[in-house]
């Protein structure tokens, strides 16, 4: 073995070495994707535009009071769309006023002036950067939930195009799909509303109880039939509290010994219910959780820091409301696209039938290889083997997901990766028949089949990488062992072989016959 | 060893009419089943539940037809999982008729009803019963649930996690994902107290479900847009790659040859009424790939012959190229084969549409490559032969 050889096989010990470092031991390194372990697999989608709504209202709730902390007049405000609010009926005379209030509280927003119309548009950057922060928030709700809800390994990550727009939800093992899927969707938005009337049988009667026009800061609620008679209540649109006011929330009993959710606010929030409760003893107050009203009781005393909310609940009900207060609401709705539940059991199989095909087909290309090119058979099975090592080992490194087509994808290059081996030998072969001594032979084989293997593989990697970016998880994880099958089929292929070739045949001073 | 004794020298170019005839014929045959019969879309593209269950006792389609009738899903797609198992996927098509009146809003609640519906139906009038007596169903209870119940029956925790572990690897050995009785958890050698609580508490299902799919039409329209753009992205990125190393026409004949490719697959997917899925079009894609491994192996060589056989007229240029690289093109396709038939039969039912489309993409893929792409070439031969050799 001259020195160069020494360098070359060096190179090869070392990536072989660390692909199995990397790889010891596989049932620890190689990570199974869910599919192959059981496991629920969720695709959400954050209605971001109802976010920018909420943002909306509550901007709208403050412009109200600030409006009225200066005493100026005005007809009304509304939304009008998700972004934008109106605001009709300012007097000349105050048009200097609501500048200055909308320059200095309404930065987010871009204003219009016509006649005695004010229309706020959200700046369409700010909007963006609502949306996204309502991605990343609903996120972390979720995470929160999840971690709470006992789930190990959960994975919740960001995807689609564009940064993402929706969020991929991984639990491993799930127990009760149904229930971590209703948690996960609660919305959680609780708000202490004041009443103004109520309840009544229907709509229209709660309407004709403000003389059939409803005033723009009241608006009229359903009650959650599971919890309380079926009726609408008017209520006032400003909230006393919201979750946000929320410090913890824990599963109790009433006096009773009922399932109640106890409550402890934050020290705004306490002042918030204090000042609320003491101006408004004898009176309802609701307490509305995702636009329903949950309860209503009349306020009997002066209410602070820990508060009760009890109902008709079942411990687990009681149990999970208090999980999603905690968790925080979310910034907006979320909506189920897809949904993937995979028992445990056809896990398994997967990984048992996953095995059995590679390993069978493993050995049909092996005895083929053999059969075809006796001893530089040998060679490209070692370096079929190799290609594998450092297949799997880069997977280990990348901490890439093991999924049933990856699976597909590890046995089609067992296939396909012989090829480089397949177009070098018939090369040779070709120039040995035209007459060529052994070793050049060899030399021209590699050279010449080198341009062909680099554009044919070089195809099939543009056709992976395509794969890749439009793919979804499953389609993902195929076309990555696809493409790191490919290039390490490369190195083992040509360099591997080539080496392996060198070596055997480096003694000889003259190679009379080449067993291929 | 040698496939050939002497060097081939098969007149294929001759034979470029019959070539395109029999593919016209078998992309005609695809149109028509389009047109009569369509694909068989999974629920990645059309949105739907999908579930697959498993009994323990003997059950027909048609038995369970009925069953699914009941609960008004009588329209479901129901295909037996392998020859003797008692295995089923079942995709229903009852969601999308209600998601229409609804909009596309809450398709989750529906497919959560149907899942509920399909549990009801499928659960026996005893085991109703026992599960209204407060009993755990092995069957359908995860490991940690197993666990947990074992624990709050006053055994050590440690003895609950050894004695639920065996109880769920048992699940898993067994190819139905069921335990059949109490006498299968008795061989399993648990502690006594772990025993008697078991078959005190805890009852056998008579079925599981394997996995649950659902997917929110939305989800299915965009998907389909998405991969179709994936598949013209893919042939554009190897038109202008084989376009710059090779010259254009080249990248024109290895993009038609590729086309046909795709539509040959399609049609056999068409007549063999396979699950047109996510996977069906990634091994499309995969095949593409293949192909054109193929098509440019002997485009090389046909570059290469350009260069020496200056005198020869383009259909000696195509064949001896073709004739040149036809023990490695049979070789590779040999090895390919043999990993995806292995694949096809040993695999399982989960990539069964993956790899039967890879198989038929193979065979079709090493055709095309010999038969269809030089005699697009020969074609265009003017453009391909250069101006210099008019």
């Amino acid at each position: 073995m001259n020195n160069t050889n020494m360098w070359k096989v060096g190179l090869i010990v070392l990536v072989i070495g660390f692909s199995i470092l990397m790889l010891y031991p596989p049932d620890k390194k190689i990570n199974l994707g869910l599919d192959l372990k059981g496991g629920m697999h969720l695709v959400l989608e954050v209605q971001t535009s109802k976010a920018i709504e909420i943002q909306t209202e509550q901007s709208i709730e403050q412009l109200r009071s600030l409006l009225k902390e200066s005493s100026i007049k005005y007809e009304k405000i509304r939304r009008e769309g998700t972004n934008k609010i109106e605001l009709y009926g300012i007097s000349l005379d105050d048009e200097r006023k609501v500048k200055d209030i909308l320059d200095d509280e309404y930065k987010d927003y871009e204003y219009v002036f016509a006649g005695n119309q004010i229309t706020l548009t959200l700046i369409p950057n700010v909007e963006m950067r609502m949306r996204d922060l309502s991605i990343d928030q609903a996120i972390e709700t979720i995470r929160n939930r999840v971690d709470e809800f006992g789930v190990s390994n959960a994975a919740i990550q960001k995807i689609g195009l564009g940064g993402g727009d929706k969020i991929l939800v991984q639990l491993p093992g799930v127990d009760d799909p149904g229930r971590v899927k209703g948690l996960i969707k609660n919305t959680a938005m609780l708000e202490f509303r004041a009443v103004v009337s109520g309840p009544f049988a229907t709509e229209e009667d709660a309407m004709k109880d403000q003389g059939g026009v409803l005033p723009d800061d009241m608006k009229i609620f359903k009650t959650n039939s599971r919890r309380m008679d079926r009726g609408y209540y008017i209520l006032r649109t400003s909230t006393v509290i919201t979750g946000k006011d929320l410090k913890n929330a824990k599963r109790s009993q009433d006096g009773y010994g009922a399932p109640a959710v106890s409550f402890t606010l934050n020290s705004q929030g306490a002042t918030k219910i204090r000042r609320f409760s003491s101006a408004n003893i004898g009176k309802r107050m609701a307490v509305v959780l995702d636009d329903r009203i949950e309860t209503a009781p009349t306020i009997q005393d002066v209410l602070s820091y820990d508060n009760q909310i009890t109902g008709n609940y079942t411990i687990e009900e009681v149990n999970d409301m208090a999980l999603v207060l905690r968790s925080g609401a979310l910034p907006a709705p979320l909506k189920y696209l897809q949904e993937r539940t995979i028992g445990p059991s056809l896990g398994a199989d997967s990984i048992r039938k996953g095995i059995y095909a590679s390993v069978i087909g493993l050995i049909l290309v092996m005895v083929f290889m053999l059969i075809f090119y006796k001893g530089a058979g040998v060679n490209s099975v070692v370096a079929l083997i190799f290609n594998l090592i450092i297949l799997m080992g880069v997977m280990a490194y990348f901490k890439a997901t093991l999924t049933v087509p990856g699976i597909a994808g590890i046995i089609l290059t067992i296939g396909m990766s012989v090829d480089a081996n397949v177009l070098i030998f018939e090369k040779i072969k070709e120039d040995l028949r035209a007459g060529k001594a052994p070793r050049s032979a060899i030399d021209s084989g590699f050279k010449k089949a080198f341009v062909t293997i680099f554009d044919a593989n070089l195809t099939t990697i543009i056709a992976a990488v395509f794969l890749f970016q439009f793919g979804t998880g499953p389609i993902q994880g195929f076309s990555v062992t696809l493409m790191i099958g490919i290039i390490a089929s490369m190195f083992t292929a040509v360099f591997v072989s080539r080496v392996i070739f060198d070596i055997v045949y480096s003694g000889k001073k003259k190679i009379k016959k080449i067993s291929i | 060893m040698r496939i050939f004794k002497t060097d081939p020298a098969f007149k294929f170019m001759n034979k470029r009419w019959i070539a395109f005839f029999v593919s016209g014929l078998i992309m005609a045959a695809g149109i028509f089943t389009f047109y009569t019969k369509g694909f068989n879309l999974g629920v990645d593209f059309t949105g739907g539940t999908m579930v697959e269950v498993s009994f323990r006792e003997n059950i027909s389609v048609g038995e369970l037809r009925n069953s699914l009738q009941d609960i008004g899903l009588g329209k479901s797609e129901i295909t037996r999982v392998g020859k003797d198992e008692n295995k089923f996927f079942i995709k229903t098509i009852q969601s999308l008729e209600e998601n229409d009146e609804k909009g596309n809003g809450e398709d989750i609640s529906l497919h959560e009803e149907i899942t509920l519906k399909m549990r009801g139906q499928f659960m026996g009038s005893d085991e109703k019963a026992s599960l209204a007596a407060g009993k755990i169903d092995i069957n359908n209870s995860s490991l940690k649930k197993i666990t947990d119940f074992i624990a709050s029956g006053g055994i050590k925790l440690e003895d609950a996690v050894e004695s639920a572990g065996k109880i769920d690897s048992l699940k898993k050995t067994n190819s139905t994902g069921l335990i059949s009785g109490i006498e299968e958890i008795e061989k399993l050698d648990l502690k006594k107290r772990v025993g008697t609580l078991l078959k005190e508490k805890t009852f056998f299902g008579n079925f599981t479900f394997l996995s649950v799919d659902f997917v929110g039409s939305q989800v299915g329209y965009k998907l389909r847009q998405q991969t179709t753009l994936a598949t013209i992205w893919a042939l554009l990125g190897m038109l202008v790659y084989i376009g710059f190393r090779f010259r254009f026409i080249f990248g024109i004949a290895a993009v038609v040859t590729l086309a046909h490719d795709i539509f040959i697959a399609l049609s056999f997917i068409l007549f063999f009424n396979i699950e047109f899925s996510l996977s069906v079009v990634a091994a499309i894609l995969t095949i593409v790939g293949y192909s054109l491994n193929d098509t440019i192996v002997i485009f090389d060589r046909v570059r290469d012959n350009l260069k020496v056989m200056r005198r020869d007229g383009a259909e000696e240029i195509l064949d001896k190229s073709i004739n040149q690289t036809l023990s490695r093109t049979i070789v590779t396709s040999g090895t390919t084969l043999a990993t995806v038939l292995s694949l096809f039969f040993l695999g399982g039912e989960v990539i069964h549409a993956f790899s039967f489309t890879l198989i038929v993409g193979i065979v079709t893929g090493t055709y095309s490559s010999i038969f269809q792409s030089c005699a697009w070439l020969k074609i265009w031969e003017k453009q391909f032969r250069g101006k210099k050799n008019k």
